[in-house]
């Protein structure tokens, strides 16, 4: 410790920067506690009102009525998990490449690749997709909607895969060489252990992310391929029902528990993993 | 069993299975981004020098689009959406650090915490919390309750469909991924070398901005980087806060593609945001000159 420290000064640092934070919480949290107030409010004529109208539950049984909002949210629910499927795989062979590739060149364009997929503007993505397709004749559905959004998810996998390989020893896979075992083999049984977290962590990021993307997928999006981010912003125009706040609270709700769980996993699972280094 | 006498030599002689696992782990993704990422962005730059036919482009070289993508209303659109994006990005940075340093320095056993707090709202829809914003700031709005209670301001407050609007929604969205690498660079940053700066003599302003913002400049260029680049392209917030009046390039670029259907011209006006991007990009490289290891 200092012994120059300014006890008041420093006080009131600490005060205005605790202050500071618990105002950045109340901006971050105002917009979704609103969008949970306003899920409960009665609304003018079927739609959502900046007044408050009054408390209903309407809106639940609505939103689950409502067969167009659930059609976009099993489309959603359909295609973040095949785009996030196909991210985690990429994603972790990407993220080990990036730091196991024998090649120092083959490592310095992978990684360049990586960054130029999280830098690219979606908007500038959604329209390439779209004049991509429509020129090799590529026909617009899930497919094509689940190929376009997993760039920027694989990035994202490989760069959190990428942390925890660094930190791989690779002793350990020599050893396991050396005492007979096959490649793939070390891979499976060494390397894949020790990355696990890691993939599903990036892989449930991916999963929320390409769960809530508009801009690639309002481009790409058909008449049958809606989402429920591109629904909702259709909606827009003729000024969205309070049951679109039902839906997103649910499905807010339904991410936050997952994410729960997983981290929870996670935890358990890194403790366990202690426990066996450390008996073994 | 392998004897102690092969040790050396499993190594070679199992090198070309390996290089054949290692040649797919690089191979595989890069020929799905091949497609699906670097073949449209390609299609995109071949086609803004194309000519437009309404519906259809004929492929050429002519620099027209980039003529007409560079003068008179297109123009003025590019050069308000750079001014936006560097300075809601700045705005950004500018509340992002004392809430990074705080998360950092004094948010003690309760770091991990104070991170998910900020992570948390990230989880839900990104439209609906804008749409929300249209509620607080409506007039007669939360916002504007907010404000006369504080007596920072008397009477209604139309916020809604200003620029100010979109400043507070820009800087909404991307708060979150302005603090993780500001906190990342000043979580790593030794205490010691803080504590030496002070026993040298140095005042604690002095220190902050002889060492500490030094050594954070990874973290504000990637800070930079994730905030300003997205910015650029942003196509919701301006649209849904902003009104009418301040349309930006992605909205602009959208509407060259569904409703005017003049691919050509919206390609140009796409690549000149990726040079935009490029130029952020290589700015911030500058920046952090010096540093190994560091985003872009």
């Amino acid at each position: 410790m200092s012994v120059r420290m300014d006890g008041r000064q420093k006080r009131i640092t600490d005060a205005g920067l605790t202050l500071w934070f618990g105002l950045a919480i109340l901006f971050l949290f105002a917009p979704l506690a609103i969008s949970m107030i306003y899920s409960f409010n009665l609304g003018v004529v079927g739609k959502q009102t900046s007044n408050f109208t009054g408390w209903t539950l309407e809106w639940y049984p609505a939103a689950w009525n409502d067969l167009a909002l659930r059609r976009s949210v099993q489309t959603s629910l359909y295609v973040a998990f095949w785009a996030a499927l196909i991210a985690l795989g990429m994603g972790a062979s990407l993220g080990y490449a990036l730091v196991r590739h024998p090649s120092p060149s083959v490592r310095k364009w992978l990684s360049g690749l990586t960054y130029i997929l999280l830098i690219v503007p979606e908007v500038v993505i959604g329209v390439s997709l779209l004049l991509f397709y429509a020129v090799t004749g590529i026909p617009l559905g899930a497919a094509t909607l689940i190929a376009g959004i997993t760039p920027a998810a694989i990035a994202v996998t490989a760069l959190i895969v990428r942390a925890r390989a660094l930190t791989l020893d690779p002793k350990l896979e020599e050893a396991a060489a050396d005492l007979g075992s096959t490649r793939l083999k070390t891979l499976w049984f060494i390397v894949l252990p020790q990355l696990l977290p890691a993939i599903l962590a990036g892989g449930l990021m991916s999963y929320a992310f390409c769960f809530d993307n508009l801009v690639v997928a309002a481009f790409l999006t058909t008449p049958t391929v809606n989402t429920l981010p591109v629904y909702l912003y259709g909606s827009l125009q003729y000024g969205p029902a309070p049951s679109v706040y039902a839906a997103a609270t649910v499905v807010f709700l339904f991410t936050v528990t997952l994410l729960g769980l997983a981290a929870l996993c996670f935890q358990l699972s890194r403790r366990s993993g202690r426990a066996g280094v450390g008996g073994g | 069993m392998i004897s102690a006498s092969q040790h050396s030599q499993p190594i070679s002689k199992r090198a070309p299975p390996a290089r054949v696992s290692d040649q797919l782990f690089a191979a595989i993704p890069t020929a799905w981004l091949a497609i699906f990422f670097l073949a449209p962005l390609a299609f995109t730059v071949v086609y803004s020098f194309g000519n437009s036919l309404f519906g259809a482009v004929e492929l050429g070289f002519t620099l027209k689009n980039y003529q007409t993508a560079l003068s008179g209303f297109y123009l003025s659109t590019f050069l308000r959406t750079v001014q936006f994006a560097i300075t809601a990005s700045a705005l950004c940075l500018a509340v992002a650090f004392p809430v990074a340093y705080f998360i950092a320095r004094k948010a003690g056993r309760f770091r991990t915490l104070a991170l998910v707090l900020i992570l948390i709202p990230y989880f839900s829809s990104f439209l609906v919390r804008v749409m929300s914003w249209q509620i607080l700031l409506a007039r007669g709005g939360v916002f504007e309750g907010v404000l006369n209670f504080l007596h920072l301001h008397d009477g209604p407050l139309d916020l809604l469909d200003t620029k100010t609007a979109v400043f507070i929604g820009m800087v909404y969205a991307y708060l979150p991924i302005a603090i993780v690498p500001l906190f990342v660079v000043l979580d790593r940053m030794p205490p010691a070398l803080l504590e030496a700066s002070r026993d040298l003599g140095a005042s604690r302003f002095q220190t902050f901005w002889a060492v500490t913002l030094p050594m954070a400049r990874p973290g504000i260029a990637t800070a930079v980087l994730l905030t300003a680049v997205p910015m650029l392209g942003e196509m919701v917030i301006p649209k849904l806060l902003g009104g009418s009046r301040g349309v930006l390039m992605g909205q602009a670029i959208s509407s060259q593609y569904l409703q005017s259907q003049n691919y050509a011209l919206g390609s140009a006006m796409a690549v000149l945001v990726l040079i935009a991007v490029a130029v952020v990009v290589a700015a911030l490289a500058r920046l952090t000159k010096g540093f190994a290891e560091v985003a872009a």
